[in-house]
């Protein structure tokens, strides 16, 4: 299971002049990346995190793998906090990030074999796993191949088998489908189906997608999110009504781009971008506990940004 | 972290980074190539030059334009057992030119007539000093004048009575307290430290970059932080990686110097070259700090670059400067500055130099090297770790 709460994270932006340099003594911009969100992935779930390109879907995700430092909030997954605990909240953690990053004078085989022992696998269970899950992700023929050369969608098969490789209880697959065709789009999600079904062990699965389809048809539960906030959560049918839209790109765009507002950009002074007027109010997602479309949290107006 | 998984998580990184190292088959030619070949290549270059210095001293020829003025002269050359050559006619123009690389000693038409009178008769060499050969002939022709000159002063003052012990009022006497090693290290000391410290340099470079930021370029450096590993194991394990292929580009190095004296064509430079087995281990022994070092630097620097591009500017400061420091040793002829062993790099460069010059290596001489790299290392692992991590996103 994975929590996260109150995730904030803001970024400073470098100015820079015409001429391309950057001024060391200039006043920092900060652009708030992640604002707020809270959500919990249960076991044997498909979460979605649907949002544009931007709306900070990837910064959330890099702070639960421990690769960011959020400004304020916390992280559980399987009830270890990432930031106290790092090593034993990864342990349970598989992550397929938008940098698949294969090394690519290594054969699939051994670049998975080589996240095996950094979890702690020994040799032999280290290629057992490789071998079990060339066959669940139809790897078998390329397993002896350097990834130099792969395509799009072998690279992807290679990188999920490589963060399940420690059969982690958590999965966390950011941008999974980019680049891939139809056939390997399809086997991708009966594979994710699998995997969150009893037989394939139940797992918490958090999707992260800017592709109204892919999510549509895959997650149990959504999360819209918009500059940096979730803007809305429930089921595919509930966001549908709750939005009187009949079709699902409709109703996102309405959830993520109504009531849009320029990304929050401050010098670090000001207030919030939550409580400028006309902004858009946090809300808070949590799971199962409550799958239906949430009230707006109270505003948190006052609150700085960062703590 | 327990501390066994510390270490085979460390050992699994040096394991695949060393794999990876070995594939990389372009790097790895032109690494081995240059740390092989370059050692006989000097070698053979220094050698080729000497010994044509040697046959040129041997072939005792001489370029005479108008020996038929000075019959004196002739009959002098002639006793030293030299042959004459005439200069061809454009001799000035090929000298100039360079097509003609030797000197021509010109002797005027009245040489004898002013020798005779006592008038100072004017000799010429004419050489072109941007020609080594033509140097060396230069230097042939003038010792052979000097050389009649005192004959002819020597015979003049005997004939007027004039005793020729009274010519040589002083003995002068030289006396050579170089050892043997001091001697060979002329040869040695010029050329084998600095070529194993720019293998060093040369083999830790590709693997500091490829594992550092080829990792962030290729996006590789994200997924590898988000195992539950120390950031200080991978750095360890890929730093131990790097190091080893610095001391094996190294010893590579020191094994060609070896084979290579084969190739020596010149006796006195075959004697002057002592470098064997023991040289080459104590090398080996001074470098090994010194690699641990340079892989943490180059490291250190090239994680900081987003690409292998930014990351190669940064270590070309790093290799210039490690590669510039050993000169600082041509300031100072005689015995080194006890600061030169706080220096890295030159510290190397001035215990090789005591290696191979045969004199002894006390404990404070390596010891302040080797701390002083240490230092080095741990300072740059520390922030290699903590880079490692905040510079994963790419």
């Amino acid at each position: 299971m994975i929590q996260i709460e109150q995730l904030s994270k803001r970024f400073a932006v470098q100015r820079t002049g015409a001429s391309g340099w950057r001024w060391p003594r200039a006043p920092k911009m900060w652009v708030q990346a992640v604002q707020d969100i809270s959500l919990r992935a249960e076991n044997g779930s498909i979460t979605g995190l649907l949002g544009a390109n931007g709306a900070g879907k990837t910064t959330t995700l890099r702070m639960l793998a421990g690769l960011m430092q959020p400004d304020s909030g916390r992280l559980l997954i399987d009830g270890h906090d990432v930031l106290r605990q790092r090593s034993a909240a990864l342990a349970q953690l598989g992550m397929l990030s938008d940098a698949r990053g294969l090394y690519p004078r290594l054969t699939a085989r051994e670049n998975i074999v080589y996240f095996a022992r950094l979890h702690g696998l020994s040799d032999s269970q280290a290629q057992a796993r490789a071998d079990l899950l060339a066959d669940l992700l139809d790897l078998r023929p390329l397993l002896g191949r350097a990834t130099e050369g792969f395509s799009q969608g072998e690279r992807v098969k290679t990188a999920l088998a490589r963060a399940l490789v420690h059969d982690p209880a958590n999965i966390v697959l950011d941008e999974p489908t980019n680049g891939l065709d139809v056939q390997a789009t399809r086997a991708l999600r009966e594979t994710l189906r699998y995997l969150r079904s009893p037989a394939g062990g139940s797992k918490c699965i958090i999707f992260s997608s800017h592709i109204m389809q892919e999510v549509e048809r895959l997650c149990d539960q959504v999360l819209v999110i918009a500059q940096g906030r979730i803007v809305a959560s429930g089921s595919v049918p509930e966001l549908l009504q709750s939005t009187g839209q009949p079709d699902f790109e409709d109703a996102f765009v309405q959830l993520a781009f109504a009531s849009a507002a320029p990304p929050a950009i401050d010098s670090g002074r000001t207030q919030p971008a939550a409580t400028q007027p006309g902004a858009l109010q946090p809300y808070t997602y949590v799971g199962s506990a409550d799958p239906g479309l949430v009230e707006p949290a109270v505003s948190r107006s006052g609150e700085a940004p960062c703590a | 972290m327990r501390v066994s998984t510390f270490f085979s998580a460390a050992l699994a990184v040096l394991a695949k980074e060393i794999k990876d190292a070995w594939r990389d088959k372009r790097t790895l030619r032109m690494v081995v190539l240059l740390s092989v070949i370059q050692a006989p290549l000097v070698l053979l270059l220094v050698s080729t030059l000497v010994s044509e210095r040697e046959q040129r001293l041997e072939r005792r020829e001489l370029y005479v334009q108008g020996i038929e003025h000075s019959p004196g002269m002739a009959n002098f050359l002639a006793r030293q057992s030299y042959t004459l050559r005439t200069p061809p006619p454009d001799a000035l123009a090929q000298l100039a030119s360079g097509s003609f690389d030797e000197a021509v000693l010109v002797i005027e038409a009245d040489f004898d007539a002013k020798l005779q009178a006592q008038q100072s008769p004017t000799l010429e060499i004419i050489a072109n000093s941007s020609s080594r050969r033509s140097s060396t002939a230069r230097e042939q022709a003038r010792s052979l004048v000097q050389a009649y000159v005192q004959e002819r002063l020597s015979l003049g003052l005997a004939l007027r009575g004039v005793g020729l012990g009274s010519l040589q009022a002083i003995m002068l006497q030289e006396r050579d307290v170089a050892s043997a090693g001091s001697r060979s290290a002329q040869l040695t000391g010029a050329m084998i430290p600095l070529y194993v410290l720019i293998a060093v340099l040369i083999g830790a470079m590709g693997p500091a970059m490829d594992s550092t930021a080829g990792e962030r370029e290729r996006g590789c450096l994200e997924p590898l932080m988000m195992n539950p590993v120390s950031p200080w194991a991978l750095a360890l394990g890929k730093w131990a990686a790097v190091s080893l292929v610095a001391i094996a580009t190294a010893t590579l190095t020191l094994c060609s110097f070896i084979p290579a004296q084969w190739l020596l064509h010149s006796e006195a430079l075959q004697a002057l070259f002592q470098f064997g087995w023991r040289e080459a281990l104590l090398c080996l022994g001074i470098c090994l700090p010194f690699a641990a070092a340079v892989a943490a630097l180059m490291m250190a620097s090239s994680v900081r670059g987003k690409t292998l591009k930014e990351a190669q500017a940064g270590n070309s400061l790093v290799q210039l400067t490690m590669m510039l420091l050993p000169l600082v040793s041509l300031l100072h002829d005689a015995a080194e500055p006890a600061w030169y062993y706080a220096v890295p790099s030159l510290a190397q460069h001035t215990l090789m130099l005591r290696v191979l010059k045969g004199q002894a290596l006390e404990p404070q001489h390596w010891l302040l090297p080797a701390g002083i790299c240490l230092l080095f290392t741990l300072a740059a692992l520390a922030y290699l770790s903590r880079a490692l991590r905040a510079k994963a996103i790419a």
